[in-house]
């Protein structure tokens, strides 16, 4: 999978291609506006980083030149500001997703794969990792011969990182995507660890390898064996 | 360009109509005075003349043969020569006698005669003359006669008249005006006394005050008005002061920890778990301050009235249901008890977003500084056109002088412990926002059992559906 980077601040785009490595992406980094614009025409590519403030060619101009030349490659964009408009103009001009800076890496990483893998069936009914299983269809998990008695949050709860397994999730993922929240706020945060503590004394108590881990600063992943 | 009449001072610009309104008063006088000075002096002179006629009436007498002749010697002062005249004709047009004086005027139209005696005008010789023509019996036969007075002296005094009145009349529009311009500097000084009082008063100097010499006339209440401004303008400075040391405060503190840990760490070789840890916590911090900047930045849209609201019906009783539900996992965690009594149908219009954050940092607020093991009373409710949620907690309870600051960015009742529960300090500032946002109320009151009690008051749907400024917040007191 080929990712192109279009970020002029040297550090972030260290940062971005270093974790889209680890990842196992291509990742190519375009410092400038004119050399991402040169490359994104050029070449061909499977997903598209933008920040849209950049030196010398507008990130959003290079998104409209990309659509105008009918080059369909999804396009996630960055951007400092936290104007509606920009957003909104952006995802006029044909970019996929956004994400505000300061974002999370995991954000990110989790944003990429979901774009990557559009288009794709991605039914599942069943999800495992180790002996943990859930049935989607008859909601109910089991952890080895053992039934886990859930309560709905814990169960899609689980299910979310059942589905991101071996990926870390960030809490404002979860906020977003399990408690249905658009916004972070500092009472959900705790809502949020109360409710893992929880799920991981059910989910991991009583089994020999813990699944569930908190990575400090960062958010949770679900993981076989050391995080 | 505008002109430099509206640029100059007060003081000039009174001085100047004041003085072009009496000027145009004394104009209008002078003129009305000159007017009836003439028109009495002219109708003094007709009467002089008709004088004159009757007594040169008298000086004509019939001879015994038949003539008239005219006796008057008297009458003709040779000082007056000049000015007075008389001449008589007779009635087939011989003259009987003229004089001096009148020589140069010319003869009497004899048709032009009636019995009605007649004022008239000549010029003769550059002279003016006023006449009086009539006819006159004398002996039974009529003769034409004619009295006649210069009216050089007249018109002379008259002059003079207009002389006196033209050269007063600046002279008393200029000394007025003088006079207009010391009362009204007299008058203005003490407001340029205020405003250099005013101007010593800078923003490192607000607790001073402009002096009240007497505060019960206009300049006393003046500067009345301008103390109360500075008070305001004091009061709202301590507040941004405040809240800049404060917010300066909360910020330095992730940094120093950030800067400490990454100092720390690079002091001594360590193991990857402890560098992970290290970064873990490092990643901690960062999170409170994009948390804190986050908020601060929506606190200050929130001043700027930048945000836009979209208000709908909501059901505030099962909005505080989900509230309650998402947040019930916190106090089962502390064995506390959500106890809820909400009355069904109570509507308000709101926006639902921002409206639900304010009940969420209520309830959590409660949550955290209630005792173990007890009780958090959460009752909905409508009465006269309001829609009331109370949050009854069972804690130590607020101090009324906290009471108003309560609702105040970074205000903490403890610091060390609000901090230790990952608290911002600005809970209840966007909680009181979100409400006022809303067009409601936020207050505290303590309750009779010493706790807390947060009263939210928001209009009902019906009341509320009145127009509403949009996407406004004008910021209250307590917010800078």
């Amino acid at each position: 999978m080929r990712v192109l980077v279009v970020e002029d601040e040297r550090k972030l785009a260290q940062v971005l291609e270093s974790a889209l490595q680890a990842e196992h992406y291509d990742v190519v980094v375009a410092p400038t506006g004119e050399d991402g614009f040169f490359r994104a025409n050029a070449e061909v590519f499977d997903l598209v980083v933008l920040d849209l403030m950049l030196p010398g060619r507008n990130g959003l101009e290079i998104l409209q030149t990309l659509r105008q030349r009918h080059i369909d490659t999804p396009v996630l964009i960055l951007t400092a500001r936290d104007g509606v408009d920009d957003r909104v103009l952006g995802l006029d001009l044909g970019a996929d997703d956004y994400l505000v800076k300061p974002f999370a890496l995991p954000e990110l990483l989790a944003r990429i794969r979901a774009l990557l893998r559009r288009g794709r069936p991605s039914e599942v009914f069943r999800l495992k990792a180790a002996d943990l299983e859930m049935d989607l269809v008859a909601r109910r998990a089991t952890r080895g011969d053992r039934l886990l008695d859930l309560t709905a949050r814990e169960f899609e709860l689980l299910e979310y990182l059942l589905r991101h397994q071996g990926h870390l999730v960030s809490r404002e993922m979860l906020a977003r995507e399990v408690w249905k929240e658009p916004r972070r706020a500092t009472p959900l945060d705790n809502v949020i660890d109360v409710q893992m503590t929880r799920l991981r004394k059910k989910v991991d108590a009583e089994a020999g390898e813990r699944l569930i881990h908190t990575i400090r600063g960062v958010g949770f992943v679900l993981r076989e064996g050391e995080p | 360009m505008t002109p430099r009449w509206s640029t100059a001072s007060i003081r000039v610009q009174l001085t100047g109509w004041y003085t072009v309104v009496l000027c145009l008063m004394l104009v209008v006088y002078a003129t009305a005075t000159f007017v009836a000075v003439r028109h009495e002096f002219l109708e003094q002179f007709d009467d002089q003349l008709h004088d004159d006629f009757e007594t040169a009436e008298g000086f004509l007498a019939p001879t015994p043969d038949g003539r008239i002749v005219w006796s008057g010697d008297r009458h003709h002062d040779p000082d007056n020569d000049e000015d007075r005249g008389s001449d008589v004709w007779a009635a087939h047009g011989e003259p009987i006698y003229r004089s001096g004086a009148s020589a140069a005027l010319p003869p009497v139209a004899l048709a032009a005669t009636t019995s009605q005696p007649r004022y008239e005008s000549l010029v003769a010789d550059g002279r003016r003359w006023r006449t009086l023509t009539g006819t006159s019996l004398v002996g039974g036969r009529a003769v034409v006669l004619r009295v006649s007075r210069s009216e050089e002296r007249l018109r002379q005094q008259l002059w003079e008249v207009l002389v006196v009145l033209a050269f007063g009349l600046p002279l008393v529009v200029v000394l007025a005006g003088v006079g207009g311009y010391v009362l009204a500097r007299r008058a203005l000084t003490p407001i340029d006394h205020l405003a250099s009082e005013a101007r010593r008063i800078t923003a490192d100097r607000l607790h001073e005050r402009l002096s009240v010499p007497n505060q019960h006339d206009e300049i006393g209440r003046l500067a009345a008005v301008i103390n109360n401004t500075f008070a305001r303008l004091e009061s709202s400075f301590d507040q941004l002061r405040r809240f800049t040391a404060d917010a300066s405060h909360e910020l330095r503190t992730p940094l120093s920890v950030i800067r400490g840990i990454g100092e720390a760490g690079l002091g001594e070789t360590r193991t990857p778990a402890e560098y992970k840890e290290a970064m873990g916590s490092m990643l901690e911090e960062v999170d409170r301050l994009a948390n804190l900047v986050d908020t601060l930045l929506r606190l200050s849209h929130g001043d700027a009235g930048t945000v836009r609201l979209s208000r709908e019906g909501v059901d505030l009783g099962q909005l505080t249901r989900d509230v309650v539900s998402s947040l019930g996992i916190l106090a089962e965690e502390r064995n506390q008890r959500l106890a809820i009594d909400v009355a069904d149908g109570v509507l308000v219009k709101a926006d639902r977003l921002v409206l639900r954050e304010a009940i969420t940092n209520v309830v959590d607020n409660a949550i955290k500084y209630s005792p173990q093991g007890s009780t958090i009373h959460i009752r909905v409710h409508s009465n006269n056109g309001q829609a009331i949620l109370t949050v009854v907690d069972e804690g130590t309870g607020i101090a009324p002088e906290h009471r108003e600051r309560i609702f105040d960015r970074f205000f903490r009742l403890d610091e060390a412990r609000s901090r230790d529960n990952g608290g911002t300090g600005l809970g209840l500032a966007i909680a009181r926002w979100a409400v006022e946002v809303n067009g409601g109320q936020i207050t505290v009151d303590s309750g009779a059992t010493g706790g807390s009690i947060f009263r939210i008051a928001l209009p009902t749907g019906d009341a509320a559906a009145t127009p509403h400024r949009e996407h406004a917040t004008q910021p209250k007191g307590g917010h800078t």
